[in-house]
């Protein structure tokens, strides 16, 4: 009874869905907003990598509340996982029962990991020109530190230093925006010279709240992994 | 004028630099709140006066809407955020030092973003950053209602995460499809082009975005998870839940009805729907014995009684939904505060347990009493205003149907009058058992309390201190021609 209920529900759900798919008229140049954007978003903006002149600038504001959703999911998953110091000690004098990692994880993490490093931040320092920004070079830098972990499982990130650089990333990116509203008299506009296009000092505050994105992402993916690590053990 | 963008930042700010704060010292984290949403609640009362003369169209980034995202302050998003950081501003003292369990200092942040994501959704005039601050909001109480990693709560937790997930989920779909529609995410933009639109297509949208803020108001039948989240939450932050995150859904639900879609037709749908919820939320509080569910349930009923309010549409009748909206959010966050610190004190949730209280905490228990008074509609408290004026409301619509509404929802209130008072009996009038050591609260826990208490009273006997701003949040719902005209300039 249960399963026909909820069929008959989803086969609703997919006639509305396909129904009103059919009435929007894809393909039609009807959107002004995104004609806007991508005839003046290079001059107005300086970021010649247009989607990131959408999303720092035009919609900045997004960004900021989805860096926060990040934030607010590595921050619950600490609190909800979080144990005690006590039992914690209790589990280190355990003997540990992960396996070391073979030899060519190990060597091969250990060569990879500054390559790694390196690719994510010039994702992110790069975010206004290429594509790719602050969250795909987080992710990637985040990447590299799991790799770290499975091959070296006992050794840890200093989880104060990380969560002190994604706050003060974080106020960073808060601070920018309180910036633009002293000198423009707008929350998070680009108050600072847009530079000449295509090179690496252009678009003003783009870059740096991408540099700082990147810090916050890269950190806070990191710590998650960190976090469901340590409740595994 | 003081710019409304920072009623989002600083809350914002704050909250990131916790972690900072805490470098100085452990035992500052727990104070950041109260000062971030002191600093807001005093924002909110200078913008007040100023927005009821002429409503603030705030741009983010410099650019002119629809092109940027922008927060459209009119007097409903000065309401709803003055109410916001009071209530969030009274629970964050409660907080301080009733929350014991460590991490305290992730708590703290998380619910400053809360109340962050609260005060996204009521200012913010761009569909796309309302799901954003929806978000915020939703995973920010997933988060806090799994905060005292027992069972209980981490069962009630993973429910809520998953049909608020969902809930947004739907929320999405529906953006999507108005996007894809009109290429345009500025919500006055969306509305002054919807009647361009097919009518099948604008009902599909319309249905996706209000099953998915429904959930989050906990309109039957989408409110299987609140007992659960709400019972099991730390106090504190069913205060919050109570108070605050469901009225935001109900926003979500209104702002979409009159002022996006300017959807008639199903008000009358929506009103059957509130009264529908009330009566089986008093219903099922009426069969509690766990003294949080019982709050909890009635916030469904309660919540069916705005929404029914909100239905019937008139000015009068949307100024009752939002009178009622102020009166059940200080009721509750009292209630569920003094209950809070009652279960803390003798140790078990279950009503029976907390028989001769009215001695040992008469304080706590007095607060309480004033909380369910004003909550069942007795005058001279807030409740009974908002109550009356529903009634009112409903009664001038005549149509037939709004007075069989009307004997209903008299009927409900009827039921839940039953049970506060079996609760005010067992507290007053019942010999306890175990509540010999049991003594009264002190400091930061009661003077939250005391405040909610006078604000009930003094609002109920004099209700002109809001309804000035209470009919201009009416008048702005009702008249959606003025917000597109605020936003897009003109016409």
């Amino acid at each position: 009874m249960r399963r026909i209920v909820s069929i008959i529900i989803l086969i609703i759900i997919a006639v509305g869905f396909i129904f009103a798919f059919s009435k929007i008229p894809f393909g039609k140049d009807k959107i002004n907003v995104a004609n806007y954007y991508i005839k003046k978003g290079i001059k107005q903006t300086g970021a010649v990598n247009i989607v990131t002149s959408v999303v720092l600038n035009y919609r900045g504001f997004d960004t900021l509340g989805e860096v926060t959703v990040l934030f607010i999911a590595a921050v619950g998953l600490g609190a909800v996982l979080f144990v005690e110091r006590k039992i914690q000690k209790n589990m280190d004098d355990k003997e540990d029962k992960t396996k070391r990692a073979s030899l060519i994880l190990r060597t091969g993490s250990r060569l990879l990991f500054p390559l790694i490093l390196l690719f994510g931040a010039y994702i992110f320092v790069h975010g206004h020109l290429t594509p790719g920004g602050g969250f795909q070079g987080g992710a990637i830098i985040a990447s590299g530190f799991l790799l770290m972990y499975l091959a070296f499982p006992k050794q840890r990130i200093n989880k104060k230093t990380s969560g002190l650089a994604e706050s003060l990333s974080g106020l960073i990116f808060v601070g920018i925006g309180l910036l633009g509203l002293v000198f423009s008299g707008y929350f998070l506009t680009n108050f600072l010279p847009k530079g000449i296009p295509n090179t690496l000092f252009s678009a003003g505050i783009i870059p740096i709240i991408y540099i700082a994105i990147g810090f916050k992402v890269g950190f806070e993916l990191t710590g998650i992994i960190d976090d469901l690590l340590e409740r595994s053990r | 004028m003081v710019n409304p963008s920072l009623l989002i930042a600083v809350p914002l700010a704050f909250a990131f630099s916790i972690p900072l704060f805490g470098l100085v010292s452990k035992k500052i984290g727990k104070y950041i709140p109260v000062v971030a949403l002191l600093i807001n609640v005093g924002i909110s009362f200078i913008l007040i006066p100023q927005i009821l003369k002429k409503p603030a169209v705030v741009s983010i980034g410099g650019w002119s809407p629809p092109f940027c995202i922008n927060l459209v302050v009119g007097p409903l998003g000065v309401f709803l955020v003055t109410l916001i950081s009071s209530i969030g501003l009274l629970v964050a003292i409660y907080a301080i030092s009733y929350i014991k369990e460590e991490p305290t200092e992730k708590y703290h942040m998380l619910f400053l973003l809360l109340i962050t994501g609260a005060t996204g959704i009521v200012l913010t005039g761009d569909i796309f950053n309302l799901f954003v601050f929806f978000e915020i909001l939703c995973i920010s109480s997933y988060a806090l209602v799994a905060y005292n990693k027992d069972k209980e709560g981490t069962e009630a937790a993973m429910k809520y995460l998953i049909q608020g997930s969902v809930g947004s989920s739907f929320v999405l779909i529906g953006i999507a499809l108005l996007y894809g529609m009109f290429g345009t995410l500025n919500m006055a933009d969306i509305a002054s082009r919807v009647t361009s639109a097919d009518p099948t297509f604008l009902f599909i949208s319309l249905a996706f975005l209000i099953t998915g803020f429904g959930i989050e108001a906990a309109v039957f039948p989408l409110n299987a998870w609140l007992p659960d989240a709400h019972s099991s939450a730390p106090s504190s932050i069913s205060a919050i839940l109570s108070g605050i995150a469901i009225k935001t859904g109900v926003y979500g639900v209104a702002r979409m009805i009159y002022t996006i879609f300017n959807a008639d037709g199903i008000l009358t749908f929506i009103a059957f729907l509130g009264l529908l919820t009330l009566l089986i939320g008093e219903m099922s509080a009426f069969r509690q014995n766990d003294i949080k569910r019982l709050l909890a349930y009635s916030s469904i009923g309660q919540i069916g009684l705005i929404v029914f309010a909100l239905g019937i549409a008139t000015s009068l009748g949307v100024f009752a939904g939002l009178f009622q909206i102020v009166s059940h959010a200080l009721a509750k966050a009292l209630l569920f505060l003094a209950a809070g610190y009652m279960i803390y004190r003798v140790g078990s949730k279950s009503i029976d347990s907390l028989s001769g209280l009215g001695r040992k905490m008469p304080l706590t228990s007095f607060a309480f009493t004033i909380g369910s008074f004003s909550l069942i509609g007795l005058p001279p408290f807030a409740g009974f205003i908002s109550k009356f004026s529903i009634v009112y409301a409903a009664i001038q619509v005549k149509k037939p149907i709004f007075l069989v509404f009307v004997v209903i929802a008299l009927i409900a209130t009827v039921i839940e009058a039953g049970y506060f008072f079996k609760v005010v009996q067992n507290l007053y009038f019942k010999e306890g058992k175990n509540v010999d050591n049991v003594t009264e609260t002190s400091g930061y826990i009661i003077v939250p309390m005391i405040i909610l208490v006078i604000s009930i009273i003094v609002i109920g006997i004099h209700p002109q201190f809001i309804t000035g701003l209470l009919k201009g949040a009416a008048g702005e719902l009702l008249g959606r021609t003025g917000y597109i005209g605020w936003v897009l300039g003109g016409s």
